[in-house]
């Protein structure tokens, strides 16, 4: 049976990893490679890198930064930020990337991830929704949560599942980087309406927060600030989740 | 002998770079492979995955290599296909009904039928008289367990695919061995050292 997974996530910014709260005022929080070296030790099942000021500086994903990550790991990365065509996917593979995550390109152009997957497969094509609360209900947000997109995110992943998108990484815009806890209202509708697997993103908290999210239908949760910051440990968080009869990786 | 050369095809559609990577660690020199001439000189060839094996498929016929690669795997040049490579290495596959297959292993590969799809994360890899072994998944279709070549299995939601399947020297992995920690290590540490000692033997 297939294990739910733990995923560290490294924001990263001219070759250095930043963390923000609800996208905003990002700080140093060290060196990427340091950190993926550290979380594949301290067992971790997958490795997120998110080129987070790529899109908005218009230029190409830190490739370097993708290579050096990927050469000291033995779990699949996936990569995003900046990715605008096919051609970016497969640059992003080349520098060691397993899986590539697209948002604000997708949304300019839906049919993207369609070209993406006849090449490289469903699998590979990770659909990036950032989802921010509204009295209304939800909306998507682009370009690092600054760009507002009045559409609802279920309603979009369900159709960039339908185009070729193999995984749905959720980040509630709301929860980033305040260990809140992941929004699992967000999290069970997206599980009612989606075939593909979703990744938690936004809000990772105590030891609880990462069963909730599970509870709700994520199959795997990513965390970035309690990890940097040595608040949790990955192997606490397996051990937590397994003695709750969450199913994990060793 | 020194290290064995372990070619890579190149069919523009693969995650090559971790793969070499991970090859190269296991002591073998490895090169990327986009001509007939090319397969020649290798002691073994890889068919990466992380594609849609009806690209690939189009690739192989495209770049010519589709005779030069059975041929190979004729003469006992150990081949190695792993996810969609694997794939390749059926008669047909559902993700690609218009693509020919290799015909390496008989058999079809079927899109897997669990209603969470594609299968993406660690699960254990069962091969008889083995402890299982996690291993990183990343597909929405899979060979039947029952194929003749299969030596090892992987369950999703009560369906069993061919994890593993060998004939001779031709040997695949559904999951990727490259991301799979150190169980993919050692999975691919045995296939270089069947390289080596094929080459050693061809060179006898």
């Amino acid at each position: 049976m297939l294990a739910k997974r733990v995923i560290a996530c490294l924001d990263v910014a001219n070759g250095r990893v930043v963390k923000g709260v609800n996208f905003l005022g990002l700080r140093d929080a060290g060196d990427p490679v340091e950190a993926a070296r550290t979380y594949c030790a301290q067992g971790v099942d997958e490795l997120v890198l998110l080129d987070v000021t790529a899109t908005n500086d218009r230029r190409a994903s830190a490739y370097d930064t993708v290579a050096a990550v990927s050469a000291v790991i033995d779990v699949p990365l996936t990569v995003g930020g900046g990715v605008r065509d096919v051609a970016d996917v497969a640059r992003l593979l080349d520098a060691g990337a397993d899986k590539v995550a697209i948002n604000s390109a997708a949304v300019a152009d839906p049919s993207l991830l369609t070209r993406a997957a006849e090449r490289f497969g469903t699998q590979c094509v990770v659909i990036s929704v950032d989802a921010r609360r509204t009295p209304a209900g939800y909306e998507i947000a682009t370009h690092s949560a600054a760009v507002r997109v009045p559409r609802d995110p279920i309603a979009w992943a369900l159709q960039a599942q339908e185009l070729g998108a193999g995984e749905v990484l959720l980040t509630s815009i709301d929860r980033d980087g305040t260990q809140r806890g992941f929004d699992t209202d967000l999290l069970a509708a997206a599980r009612a309406a989606l075939r593909v697997p979703i990744v938690a993103s936004g809000g990772a908290g105590d030891l609880a927060s990462f069963a909730e999210a599970y509870a709700a239908g994520a199959d795997a949760a990513l965390a970035a600030s309690v990890f940097h910051d040595g608040m949790l440990r990955i192997a606490e968080v397996k051990s937590y989740c397994a003695a709750r009869g969450v199913r994990v990786r060793a | 002998m020194g290290s064995p050369t372990l070619g890579i095809l190149d069919l523009g559609a693969a995650n090559r770079a971790n793969i070499a990577r991970a090859l190269e660690r296991c002591g073998a020199r490895t090169t990327f492979v986009t001509t007939p001439d090319a397969i020649e000189r290798c002691d073994a060839l890889v068919v990466p995955g992380v594609a849609n094996v009806a690209y690939i498929a189009a690739e192989l016929d495209r770049l010519q290599l589709r005779e030069p690669l059975v041929r190979a795997a004729e003469r006992g040049v150990p081949l190695l296909g792993i996810c969609a490579g694997f794939q390749l290495f059926f008669e047909r596959s559902d993700e690609a009904p218009n693509a020919r297959g290799l015909a390496l292993f008989d058999g079809v590969v079927r899109a897997l039928s669990a209603p969470r799809l594609p299968h993406m994360g660690w699960n254990l890899v069962e091969e008889r008289e083995r402890a299982p072994q996690w291993a990183y998944f990343a597909h929405g279709f899979a060979a039947p367990a029952s194929s003749r070549c299969t030596v090892a299995t992987t369950e999703l939601d009560g369906e069993c695919f061919a994890s593993i399947a060998r004939r001779d020297g031709i040997l695949g992995a559904q999951f990727h061995p490259e991301r799979s920690g150190a169980y993919g290590a050692a999975f691919l540490a045995s296939f270089v050292a069947l390289a080596k000692e094929t080459a050693c033997l061809q060179s006898a």
